[in-house]
Protein backbone atom coordinates (compact mmCIF):
# COMPACT_ATOMS: atom_id res chain seq x y z
CA UNK A 1 0.00 0.00 0.00
CA UNK A 2 2.98 2.07 0.96
CA UNK A 3 5.03 1.51 -2.27
CA UNK A 4 1.41 2.12 -4.30
CA UNK A 5 1.00 5.42 -2.98
CA UNK A 6 4.60 6.35 -3.49
CA UNK A 7 4.33 5.10 -6.80
CA UNK A 8 1.68 7.42 -7.15
CA UNK A 9 2.42 10.27 -5.83
CA UNK A 10 6.13 10.23 -8.09
CA UNK A 11 3.62 10.19 -11.05
CA UNK A 12 1.17 13.54 -10.00
CA UNK A 13 4.52 14.78 -9.46
CA UNK A 14 5.70 13.61 -12.80
CA UNK A 15 2.69 14.65 -14.53
CA UNK A 16 2.42 18.01 -13.14
CA UNK A 17 6.13 18.57 -14.06
CA UNK A 18 5.40 17.93 -17.53
CA UNK A 19 2.60 19.51 -18.07
CA UNK A 20 4.01 23.16 -16.95
CA UNK A 21 3.80 24.09 -20.62
CA UNK A 22 0.28 24.38 -21.65
CA UNK A 23 -0.81 23.77 -25.40
CA UNK A 24 -3.88 25.38 -27.27
CA UNK A 25 -6.18 23.47 -29.17
CA UNK A 26 -7.70 22.72 -32.16
CA UNK A 27 -4.73 20.09 -32.55
CA UNK A 28 -4.16 18.63 -36.17
CA UNK A 29 -2.69 14.64 -35.42
CA UNK A 30 -0.97 13.23 -38.03
CA UNK A 31 1.85 10.35 -38.41
CA UNK A 32 5.21 10.32 -39.36
CA UNK A 33 5.56 6.66 -41.08
CA UNK A 34 2.33 5.56 -41.56
CA UNK A 35 2.23 3.13 -39.09
CA UNK A 36 -1.76 2.92 -37.39
CA UNK A 37 -0.40 4.06 -33.72
CA UNK A 38 -1.79 7.41 -35.18
CA UNK A 39 -5.32 5.99 -35.02
CA UNK A 40 -5.10 4.68 -30.94
CA UNK A 41 -3.76 8.58 -30.69
CA UNK A 42 -6.68 9.54 -32.25
CA UNK A 43 -9.04 7.10 -29.87
CA UNK A 44 -7.22 9.04 -26.92
CA UNK A 45 -7.80 11.85 -28.23
CA UNK A 46 -11.55 11.39 -29.18
CA UNK A 47 -11.77 10.00 -25.32
CA UNK A 48 -10.52 12.66 -23.70
CA UNK A 49 -12.14 15.70 -25.51
CA UNK A 50 -9.64 16.71 -26.96
CA UNK A 51 -10.99 19.06 -30.15
CA UNK A 52 -9.23 18.43 -33.44
CA UNK A 53 -8.67 16.24 -36.11
CA UNK A 54 -7.19 13.04 -37.56
CA UNK A 55 -5.08 13.26 -41.02
CA UNK A 56 -2.86 10.78 -41.30
CA UNK A 57 -1.43 12.22 -44.22
CA UNK A 58 -1.76 16.06 -43.60
CA UNK A 59 0.03 18.41 -45.29
CA UNK A 60 1.07 22.49 -45.17
CA UNK A 61 -2.75 23.07 -46.09
CA UNK A 62 -4.50 21.16 -43.72
CA UNK A 63 -1.92 23.69 -40.77
CA UNK A 64 -5.21 26.90 -41.13
CA UNK A 65 -6.56 27.22 -37.92
CA UNK A 66 -4.61 25.10 -36.26
CA UNK A 67 -3.08 25.32 -32.39
CA UNK A 68 -1.16 22.16 -32.06
CA UNK A 69 0.51 19.65 -34.30
CA UNK A 70 0.50 16.14 -32.46
CA UNK A 71 2.93 13.71 -34.81
CA UNK A 72 2.86 10.05 -34.28
CA UNK A 73 6.22 8.84 -35.65
CA UNK A 74 6.34 4.95 -36.55
CA UNK A 75 7.46 2.97 -39.90
CA UNK A 76 4.76 0.84 -41.06
CA UNK A 77 5.27 -1.03 -44.94
CA UNK A 78 1.67 -1.65 -44.80
CA UNK A 79 0.76 1.67 -43.92
CA UNK A 80 3.09 3.28 -46.67
CA UNK A 81 1.44 0.92 -48.95
CA UNK A 82 -2.11 1.75 -47.81
CA UNK A 83 -0.99 5.23 -48.41
CA UNK A 84 0.68 4.30 -52.21
CA UNK A 85 3.83 5.82 -51.10
CA UNK A 86 6.86 5.60 -50.53
CA UNK A 87 9.58 5.91 -47.43
CA UNK A 88 11.54 8.58 -49.44
CA UNK A 89 7.96 10.29 -50.22
CA UNK A 90 6.90 10.41 -46.39
CA UNK A 91 10.14 11.70 -45.04
CA UNK A 92 9.50 14.92 -47.60
CA UNK A 93 5.83 15.13 -46.21
CA UNK A 94 7.09 14.86 -42.58
CA UNK A 95 10.09 17.31 -42.80
CA UNK A 96 7.73 19.89 -45.00
CA UNK A 97 4.81 19.59 -42.50
CA UNK A 98 7.82 20.64 -39.83
CA UNK A 99 9.13 23.02 -41.33
CA UNK A 100 5.77 25.07 -42.08
CA UNK A 101 4.68 23.97 -37.63
CA UNK A 102 7.97 26.21 -36.91
CA UNK A 103 7.27 28.94 -39.75
CA UNK A 104 3.85 29.39 -38.04
CA UNK A 105 4.88 28.85 -34.80
CA UNK A 106 2.76 25.75 -34.24
CA UNK A 107 3.91 23.59 -31.32
CA UNK A 108 4.61 20.12 -32.21
CA UNK A 109 3.86 17.39 -29.87
CA UNK A 110 4.91 13.81 -30.31
CA UNK A 111 3.46 10.40 -28.91
CA UNK A 112 4.85 7.47 -29.85
CA UNK A 113 3.22 4.38 -28.20
CA UNK A 114 4.07 1.59 -30.30
CA UNK A 115 7.41 0.58 -28.34
CA UNK A 116 9.67 -1.64 -29.94
CA UNK A 117 7.95 -2.17 -33.08
CA UNK A 118 8.40 1.10 -34.13
CA UNK A 119 11.76 1.65 -33.09
CA UNK A 120 15.06 1.05 -35.20
CA UNK A 121 15.28 0.57 -38.65
CA UNK A 122 13.27 3.16 -40.53
CA UNK A 123 11.40 4.32 -37.58
CA UNK A 124 14.17 6.02 -36.29
CA UNK A 125 14.51 8.46 -38.70
CA UNK A 126 11.09 9.50 -38.24
CA UNK A 127 11.31 9.33 -34.55
CA UNK A 128 14.47 11.65 -34.82
CA UNK A 129 12.43 14.39 -36.63
CA UNK A 130 9.76 14.88 -34.78
CA UNK A 131 11.55 14.34 -31.16
CA UNK A 132 14.35 16.80 -32.00
CA UNK A 133 11.54 19.41 -33.16
CA UNK A 134 8.93 18.82 -30.68
CA UNK A 135 8.08 20.89 -27.69
CA UNK A 136 6.82 18.07 -25.64
CA UNK A 137 7.22 14.30 -26.23
CA UNK A 138 4.98 11.12 -24.38
CA UNK A 139 6.95 8.10 -24.95
CA UNK A 140 5.49 4.69 -23.91
CA UNK A 141 8.00 2.93 -21.82
CA UNK A 142 9.24 -0.02 -24.03
CA UNK A 143 9.78 2.25 -27.33
CA UNK A 144 12.56 3.93 -24.90
CA UNK A 145 14.55 1.32 -23.12
CA UNK A 146 17.65 2.58 -25.08
CA UNK A 147 16.95 5.59 -23.93
CA UNK A 148 16.42 7.29 -27.36
CA UNK A 149 14.00 9.76 -27.00
CA UNK A 150 15.53 10.41 -22.94
CA UNK A 151 18.82 11.49 -24.20
CA UNK A 152 16.86 13.72 -27.60
CA UNK A 153 14.63 15.56 -24.77
CA UNK A 154 18.43 16.68 -22.73
CA UNK A 155 19.71 17.45 -25.18
CA UNK A 156 16.78 20.12 -26.88
CA UNK A 157 15.70 20.77 -22.77
CA UNK A 158 12.19 19.13 -24.26
CA UNK A 159 9.93 18.07 -21.69
CA UNK A 160 9.04 14.11 -21.90
CA UNK A 161 6.79 11.95 -19.82
CA UNK A 162 7.54 8.58 -20.09
CA UNK A 163 4.46 5.92 -19.37
CA UNK A 164 4.03 2.55 -18.99
CA UNK A 165 0.96 1.55 -21.45
CA UNK A 166 -0.32 3.20 -23.86
CA UNK A 167 -3.94 4.08 -21.72
CA UNK A 168 -1.78 5.41 -19.78
CA UNK A 169 -0.95 8.66 -22.17
CA UNK A 170 -4.61 9.44 -22.34
CA UNK A 171 -4.74 11.54 -19.43
CA UNK A 172 -0.87 13.17 -19.31
CA UNK A 173 -2.17 13.89 -23.03
CA UNK A 174 -5.56 16.13 -21.77
CA UNK A 175 -3.15 17.49 -19.03
CA UNK A 176 -1.12 19.13 -21.60
CA UNK A 177 -3.81 21.21 -22.90
CA UNK A 178 -5.30 24.54 -21.89
CA UNK B 1 15.73 -50.33 -48.01
CA UNK B 2 12.32 -51.70 -48.27
CA UNK B 3 11.95 -51.49 -44.11
CA UNK B 4 13.06 -48.04 -44.55
CA UNK B 5 10.58 -47.21 -47.24
CA UNK B 6 7.72 -48.69 -45.15
CA UNK B 7 8.51 -46.67 -42.38
CA UNK B 8 8.44 -43.50 -44.70
CA UNK B 9 5.09 -44.49 -46.83
CA UNK B 10 3.53 -44.99 -43.02
CA UNK B 11 4.71 -41.23 -41.80
CA UNK B 12 3.33 -39.60 -45.38
CA UNK B 13 0.31 -41.43 -45.19
CA UNK B 14 -0.11 -40.72 -41.21
CA UNK B 15 0.19 -37.00 -42.33
CA UNK B 16 -3.13 -37.17 -44.18
CA UNK B 17 -4.98 -38.25 -40.77
CA UNK B 18 -7.67 -36.19 -39.92
CA UNK B 19 -7.23 -35.02 -35.82
CA UNK B 20 -10.48 -35.68 -33.80
CA UNK B 21 -11.68 -32.87 -32.22
CA UNK B 22 -13.91 -32.45 -29.65
CA UNK B 23 -16.63 -29.66 -30.22
CA UNK B 24 -18.20 -28.07 -26.75
CA UNK B 25 -22.11 -28.85 -25.82
CA UNK B 26 -23.09 -25.63 -28.01
CA UNK B 27 -22.39 -27.29 -31.66
CA UNK B 28 -25.51 -26.96 -33.27
CA UNK B 29 -24.74 -28.44 -36.94
CA UNK B 30 -21.08 -29.48 -39.17
CA UNK B 31 -21.09 -28.48 -42.54
CA UNK B 32 -18.76 -28.83 -45.19
CA UNK B 33 -16.96 -26.29 -47.42
CA UNK B 34 -18.34 -28.24 -50.44
CA UNK B 35 -21.80 -27.10 -49.17
CA UNK B 36 -21.06 -23.50 -50.17
CA UNK B 37 -18.69 -25.02 -53.34
CA UNK B 38 -19.47 -28.74 -54.61
CA UNK B 39 -16.54 -29.38 -56.87
CA UNK B 40 -14.82 -29.49 -53.41
CA UNK B 41 -16.98 -32.57 -52.61
CA UNK B 42 -14.11 -35.53 -52.11
CA UNK B 43 -11.34 -33.56 -52.21
CA UNK B 44 -8.70 -32.58 -49.65
CA UNK B 45 -10.15 -29.26 -50.02
CA UNK B 46 -13.61 -29.85 -48.38
CA UNK B 47 -12.71 -28.96 -44.55
CA UNK B 48 -15.45 -29.45 -41.84
CA UNK B 49 -17.53 -26.39 -40.87
CA UNK B 50 -18.88 -25.88 -37.31
CA UNK B 51 -22.34 -24.27 -35.88
CA UNK B 52 -22.86 -22.85 -33.00
CA UNK B 53 -26.41 -21.60 -33.37
CA UNK B 54 -27.86 -19.55 -30.31
CA UNK B 55 -30.83 -19.49 -31.40
CA UNK B 56 -31.41 -16.04 -30.41
CA UNK B 57 -30.57 -12.56 -32.60
CA UNK B 58 -27.26 -11.48 -32.42
CA UNK B 59 -24.06 -10.92 -34.64
CA UNK B 60 -22.58 -14.28 -37.22
CA UNK B 61 -19.15 -14.51 -36.52
CA UNK B 62 -16.42 -16.91 -38.45
CA UNK B 63 -13.26 -18.07 -36.69
CA UNK B 64 -10.70 -19.84 -39.26
CA UNK B 65 -7.65 -21.54 -38.08
CA UNK B 66 -5.33 -23.27 -40.20
CA UNK B 67 -4.74 -20.88 -43.42
CA UNK B 68 -1.12 -21.96 -42.57
CA UNK B 69 -1.05 -25.29 -40.58
CA UNK B 70 2.70 -24.47 -39.74
CA UNK B 71 1.22 -21.79 -37.70
CA UNK B 72 0.17 -23.95 -34.80
CA UNK B 73 -1.64 -21.23 -32.51
CA UNK B 74 -3.82 -20.14 -35.10
CA UNK B 75 -5.45 -23.42 -35.53
CA UNK B 76 -4.70 -24.28 -31.94
CA UNK B 77 -7.02 -21.36 -30.75
CA UNK B 78 -9.56 -21.85 -33.13
CA UNK B 79 -9.72 -25.78 -31.46
CA UNK B 80 -9.36 -24.61 -28.01
CA UNK B 81 -12.59 -22.15 -28.19
CA UNK B 82 -14.41 -24.92 -30.45
CA UNK B 83 -14.08 -27.12 -27.54
CA UNK B 84 -15.14 -24.85 -24.97
CA UNK B 85 -16.92 -22.35 -26.17
CA UNK B 86 -21.05 -21.37 -24.65
CA UNK B 87 -23.05 -19.22 -26.33
CA UNK B 88 -26.06 -17.41 -25.14
CA UNK B 89 -26.62 -15.10 -28.06
CA UNK B 90 -25.74 -15.06 -31.86
CA UNK B 91 -24.12 -17.44 -33.75
CA UNK B 92 -20.60 -18.47 -34.45
CA UNK B 93 -18.67 -20.43 -37.32
CA UNK B 94 -15.37 -22.31 -36.74
CA UNK B 95 -13.73 -23.71 -39.47
CA UNK B 96 -10.30 -25.08 -37.38
CA UNK B 97 -8.71 -26.77 -40.38
CA UNK B 98 -9.25 -24.07 -43.31
CA UNK B 99 -6.57 -25.57 -45.58
CA UNK B 100 -6.71 -29.16 -45.51
CA UNK B 101 -4.34 -29.96 -47.63
CA UNK B 102 -1.96 -27.87 -46.11
CA UNK B 103 -1.58 -30.02 -43.08
CA UNK B 104 -0.54 -32.92 -45.22
CA UNK B 105 2.82 -32.17 -45.55
CA UNK B 106 5.82 -29.55 -44.38
CA UNK B 107 7.87 -27.28 -45.51
CA UNK B 108 10.40 -28.57 -47.90
CA UNK B 109 14.36 -27.60 -46.38
CA UNK B 110 12.89 -26.65 -43.17
CA UNK B 111 13.52 -29.89 -40.38
CA UNK B 112 10.06 -29.24 -38.62
CA UNK B 113 8.26 -31.69 -37.27
CA UNK B 114 4.89 -33.21 -38.42
CA UNK B 115 3.21 -33.46 -35.29
CA UNK B 116 3.80 -32.63 -31.70
CA UNK B 117 1.85 -33.79 -28.52
CA UNK B 118 -0.08 -32.16 -25.65
CA UNK B 119 -0.89 -33.71 -22.57
CA UNK B 120 -4.83 -33.57 -21.79
CA UNK B 121 -6.55 -34.50 -18.76
CA UNK B 122 -7.89 -37.86 -20.99
CA UNK B 123 -4.76 -38.46 -22.57
CA UNK B 124 -2.45 -37.62 -25.39
CA UNK B 125 -3.65 -35.91 -28.35
CA UNK B 126 -1.58 -35.41 -31.31
CA UNK B 127 -1.51 -32.91 -33.57
CA UNK B 128 0.11 -32.54 -36.97
CA UNK B 129 2.14 -29.35 -37.65
CA UNK B 130 1.45 -28.76 -41.47
CA UNK B 131 3.08 -26.40 -44.43
CA UNK B 132 2.24 -22.68 -45.23
CA UNK B 133 1.07 -23.98 -48.64
CA UNK B 134 -1.29 -26.14 -50.18
CA UNK B 135 0.35 -30.22 -50.68
CA UNK B 136 1.71 -30.11 -54.25
CA UNK B 137 -0.05 -33.36 -54.28
CA UNK B 138 -3.11 -31.31 -54.80
CA UNK B 139 -2.18 -28.59 -56.62
CA UNK B 140 1.40 -28.53 -59.26
CA UNK B 141 3.23 -27.49 -60.85
CA UNK B 142 3.80 -23.74 -59.52
CA UNK B 143 4.02 -21.15 -62.18
CA UNK B 144 7.02 -19.33 -62.38
CA UNK B 145 5.07 -15.77 -61.12
CA UNK B 146 1.69 -16.50 -59.56
CA UNK B 147 -0.84 -14.13 -60.91
CA UNK B 148 -3.71 -13.40 -58.16
CA UNK B 149 -6.94 -13.40 -59.54
CA UNK B 150 -8.23 -11.19 -60.48
CA UNK B 151 -6.03 -8.41 -59.39
CA UNK B 152 -3.16 -9.67 -61.67
CA UNK B 153 -0.54 -8.94 -58.56
CA UNK B 154 2.30 -10.90 -59.13
CA UNK B 155 3.80 -12.83 -56.44
CA UNK B 156 6.35 -15.70 -56.47
CA UNK B 157 4.82 -19.50 -58.12
CA UNK B 158 5.05 -21.09 -54.70
CA UNK B 159 2.20 -18.63 -53.58
CA UNK B 160 -0.56 -19.83 -55.50
CA UNK B 161 -0.69 -22.24 -52.85
CA UNK B 162 -0.90 -19.98 -50.14
CA UNK B 163 -4.41 -19.66 -49.28
CA UNK B 164 -3.93 -16.18 -48.01
CA UNK B 165 -2.78 -14.69 -51.23
CA UNK B 166 -5.88 -16.41 -52.89
CA UNK B 167 -9.02 -14.58 -52.15
CA UNK B 168 -11.45 -13.99 -53.69
CA UNK B 169 -10.97 -17.39 -55.28
CA UNK B 170 -12.12 -18.78 -58.78
CA UNK B 171 -15.23 -21.03 -58.83
CA UNK B 172 -13.00 -22.84 -61.94
CA UNK B 173 -9.51 -22.17 -60.24
CA UNK B 174 -6.79 -23.83 -59.00
CA UNK B 175 -7.18 -26.35 -55.78
CA UNK B 176 -6.15 -23.32 -53.80
CA UNK B 177 -8.54 -20.91 -55.14
CA UNK B 178 -11.39 -22.65 -55.09
CA UNK B 179 -11.20 -23.31 -51.39
CA UNK B 180 -10.93 -19.53 -50.93
CA UNK B 181 -13.91 -18.76 -53.89
CA UNK B 182 -15.51 -21.47 -51.30
CA UNK B 183 -14.76 -19.12 -47.92
CA UNK B 184 -16.31 -16.10 -49.33
CA UNK B 185 -19.44 -18.22 -50.76
CA UNK B 186 -19.87 -18.82 -46.93
CA UNK B 187 -19.71 -15.42 -45.60
CA UNK B 188 -22.09 -14.20 -48.00
CA UNK B 189 -24.69 -17.26 -47.58
CA UNK B 190 -24.05 -17.08 -43.97
CA UNK B 191 -24.36 -13.69 -43.70
CA UNK B 192 -21.54 -13.06 -41.94
CA UNK B 193 -20.67 -9.58 -39.89
CA UNK B 194 -17.17 -9.86 -38.36
CA UNK B 195 -14.62 -13.00 -39.48
CA UNK B 196 -11.26 -13.78 -37.90
CA UNK B 197 -8.54 -15.09 -39.91
CA UNK B 198 -5.68 -16.17 -37.10
CA UNK B 199 -1.99 -16.40 -37.77
CA UNK B 200 1.48 -16.64 -36.35
CA UNK B 201 4.53 -15.41 -38.11
CA UNK B 202 8.19 -15.08 -36.68
CA UNK B 203 9.39 -12.98 -34.32
CA UNK B 204 12.29 -11.16 -36.16
CA UNK B 205 9.77 -9.41 -38.82
CA UNK B 206 7.64 -6.59 -37.00
CA UNK B 207 4.55 -7.71 -38.27
CA UNK B 208 3.98 -9.90 -35.01
CA UNK B 209 2.28 -9.39 -32.26
CA UNK B 210 -0.48 -7.37 -34.18
CA UNK B 211 -4.20 -6.90 -35.19
CA UNK B 212 -4.13 -6.35 -38.59
CA UNK B 213 -7.70 -4.61 -39.86
CA UNK B 214 -9.79 -3.66 -43.05
CA UNK B 215 -10.71 -0.01 -42.81
CA UNK B 216 -13.93 -0.73 -42.28
CA UNK B 217 -12.87 -2.53 -39.07
CA UNK B 218 -10.36 -0.02 -37.51
CA UNK B 219 -13.07 1.13 -34.80
CA UNK B 220 -12.91 -2.78 -33.61
CA UNK B 221 -9.31 -3.07 -33.81
CA UNK B 222 -8.44 0.25 -32.10
CA UNK B 223 -10.87 0.34 -28.83
CA UNK B 224 -9.57 -3.92 -28.48
CA UNK B 225 -6.09 -2.74 -28.43
CA UNK B 226 -6.82 -0.48 -25.82
CA UNK B 227 -8.96 -2.65 -23.68
CA UNK B 228 -6.40 -5.26 -24.54
CA UNK B 229 -3.27 -3.31 -23.34
CA UNK B 230 -5.21 -2.65 -19.70
CA UNK B 231 -4.99 -6.33 -19.46
CA UNK B 232 -1.12 -6.15 -19.71
CA UNK B 233 -1.29 -7.70 -23.50
CA UNK B 234 0.12 -5.23 -26.00
CA UNK B 235 -0.83 -5.56 -29.99
CA UNK B 236 0.45 -3.77 -32.83
CA UNK B 237 -2.36 -2.66 -35.15
CA UNK B 238 -1.81 -2.27 -38.64
CA UNK B 239 -4.14 -1.40 -41.53
CA UNK B 240 -4.58 -3.80 -44.49
CA UNK B 241 -3.11 -1.89 -47.20
CA UNK B 242 -5.78 -1.71 -50.28
CA UNK B 243 -3.29 -2.59 -53.15
CA UNK B 244 -2.27 -5.85 -51.47
CA UNK B 245 -4.38 -8.22 -53.28
CA UNK B 246 -5.43 -11.74 -51.76
CA UNK B 247 -5.40 -11.90 -48.17
CA UNK B 248 -8.25 -12.33 -45.89
CA UNK B 249 -7.87 -8.76 -44.05
CA UNK B 250 -8.26 -7.41 -47.63
CA UNK B 251 -10.47 -9.70 -49.83
CA UNK B 252 -13.00 -10.74 -47.27
CA UNK B 253 -13.82 -7.10 -46.37
CA UNK B 254 -13.41 -5.72 -50.08
CA UNK B 255 -15.39 -8.27 -51.09
CA UNK B 256 -18.50 -9.49 -48.46
CA UNK B 257 -20.11 -7.54 -45.85
CA UNK B 258 -17.89 -8.79 -43.27
CA UNK B 259 -15.70 -6.83 -40.79
CA UNK B 260 -12.18 -9.07 -41.05
CA UNK B 261 -9.34 -8.95 -38.83
CA UNK B 262 -6.95 -10.77 -38.69
CA UNK B 263 -4.41 -11.80 -35.62
CA UNK B 264 -0.34 -12.86 -35.56
CA UNK B 265 1.30 -14.11 -32.68
CA UNK B 266 5.06 -14.58 -32.57
CA UNK B 267 6.12 -18.19 -32.94
CA UNK B 268 9.80 -18.82 -32.78
CA UNK B 269 9.90 -22.43 -34.77
CA UNK B 270 9.32 -19.79 -38.01
CA UNK B 271 12.16 -17.65 -37.29
CA UNK B 272 15.24 -17.59 -39.60
CA UNK B 273 17.11 -17.54 -36.25
CA UNK B 274 15.66 -20.63 -34.55
CA UNK B 275 18.02 -23.37 -33.42
CA UNK B 276 16.97 -26.89 -32.51
CA UNK B 277 13.87 -27.48 -34.69
CA UNK B 278 11.21 -29.67 -32.68
CA UNK B 279 7.85 -30.52 -31.76
CA UNK B 280 9.07 -29.16 -28.06
CA UNK B 281 10.01 -25.72 -29.99
CA UNK B 282 6.10 -25.90 -30.83
CA UNK B 283 4.97 -26.34 -27.35
CA UNK B 284 7.47 -24.10 -25.23
CA UNK B 285 8.31 -21.48 -28.08
CA UNK B 286 11.72 -21.13 -26.31
CA UNK B 287 14.70 -21.39 -28.21
CA UNK B 288 18.11 -19.51 -26.72
CA UNK B 289 18.78 -17.82 -29.87
CA UNK B 290 15.95 -15.53 -29.23
CA UNK B 291 16.73 -14.34 -26.13
CA UNK B 292 20.30 -13.48 -27.88
CA UNK B 293 18.17 -11.58 -30.55
CA UNK B 294 16.74 -9.31 -28.39
CA UNK B 295 19.70 -8.86 -26.22
CA UNK B 296 21.42 -7.32 -29.48
CA UNK B 297 18.11 -5.27 -29.91
CA UNK B 298 17.33 -7.85 -33.14
CA UNK B 299 13.91 -8.28 -32.26
CA UNK B 300 11.22 -5.53 -33.11
CA UNK B 301 8.91 -7.37 -30.29
CA UNK B 302 8.81 -7.74 -26.26
CA UNK B 303 9.75 -11.06 -26.34
CA UNK B 304 9.75 -13.45 -23.15
CA UNK B 305 12.60 -14.88 -21.72
CA UNK B 306 11.23 -17.59 -21.10
CA UNK B 307 9.94 -18.54 -24.77
CA UNK B 308 6.12 -17.56 -26.59
CA UNK B 309 4.73 -20.83 -25.68
CA UNK B 310 1.83 -22.55 -27.18
CA UNK B 311 0.02 -21.25 -24.44
CA UNK B 312 0.41 -17.43 -24.30
CA UNK B 313 0.58 -17.54 -28.28
CA UNK B 314 -3.21 -19.16 -28.20
CA UNK B 315 -3.98 -17.02 -25.15
CA UNK B 316 -3.32 -14.10 -27.21
CA UNK B 317 -5.44 -15.29 -30.20
CA UNK B 318 -8.48 -16.10 -27.52
CA UNK B 319 -8.44 -12.51 -25.42
CA UNK B 320 -7.98 -10.75 -29.11
CA UNK B 321 -10.92 -12.60 -30.21
CA UNK B 322 -13.01 -11.49 -26.85
CA UNK B 323 -11.88 -8.15 -26.76
CA UNK B 324 -12.66 -7.40 -30.37
CA UNK B 325 -16.20 -9.49 -29.83
CA UNK B 326 -16.57 -6.92 -26.86
CA UNK B 327 -15.72 -3.85 -29.24
CA UNK B 328 -17.86 -5.19 -31.36
CA UNK B 329 -20.93 -5.56 -28.95
CA UNK B 330 -20.27 -2.02 -28.05
CA UNK B 331 -20.96 -0.74 -31.53
CA UNK B 332 -23.62 -2.22 -32.72
CA UNK B 333 -25.89 -3.30 -29.19
CA UNK B 334 -28.74 -4.43 -31.33
CA UNK B 335 -26.87 -7.19 -32.75
CA UNK B 336 -24.88 -8.24 -29.41
CA UNK B 337 -23.41 -11.58 -29.68
CA UNK B 338 -23.10 -13.23 -25.99
CA UNK B 339 -20.57 -16.07 -25.29
CA UNK B 340 -18.94 -17.65 -22.54
CA UNK B 341 -16.46 -20.79 -21.17
CA UNK B 342 -13.39 -19.63 -23.03
CA UNK B 343 -9.94 -19.87 -21.07
CA UNK B 344 -8.18 -16.45 -20.78
CA UNK B 345 -4.74 -16.21 -21.77
CA UNK B 346 -3.67 -16.00 -17.55
CA UNK B 347 -5.81 -19.29 -17.01
CA UNK B 348 -3.97 -20.69 -20.66
CA UNK B 349 -0.63 -20.10 -19.11
CA UNK B 350 -1.55 -21.26 -15.45
CA UNK B 351 -3.26 -24.35 -16.14
CA UNK B 352 -1.70 -25.59 -19.16
CA UNK B 353 -3.48 -25.65 -23.20
CA UNK B 354 -4.33 -29.03 -22.19
CA UNK B 355 -6.66 -28.71 -19.68
CA UNK B 356 -8.91 -26.83 -22.38
CA UNK B 357 -8.85 -29.96 -24.81
CA UNK B 358 -11.58 -32.33 -24.35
Amino acid sequence: MKKTLSIAAILLFALAAFSQNKFEQPVLITSAGQSADVKLVQLLAKRQAIEGETKVMAKETDMDGVKTLIIVPGFSSKGLGSAGISQEDEMNRVKELVKTAQGKNIPIVMMHIGGKSRRGGQSDGFCEIIAENCKAMIVVKQGNEDGFFTDIAKKNNIQILEVEKISDAAVPLKELFK
Amino acid sequence: MAVAGTIAAIEFNSMHRMEQLFPSKGLTKIAKLSDYHKDLKGTEGDSDVYFYDSGKEGATVLIAGGTHPNESAGYLAAIVILENLKIESGRIIIIPMLNQSAFTCTDPMEALPDFFEIKTEKGVRKFRSGSRATNPLHQWPDPLVYSQYPSGQKYSGADSRNLNRCYPGKENGTHTEQVAFSIIQLLTQEKIDLAFDLHEAAPEIPIVKAIVYHAKSEGLAMNAILDLEMDGLSYTPELSPPNFHGLSHREWGDNTDVLPILMETANPIQGRLRGKTNADLILSGYCPNYKIAKETGALKIAYDDEGESLESRVGRHINGFVAILNAYNSEYPEKAIEISGLPTYNELKENKIGKYLN
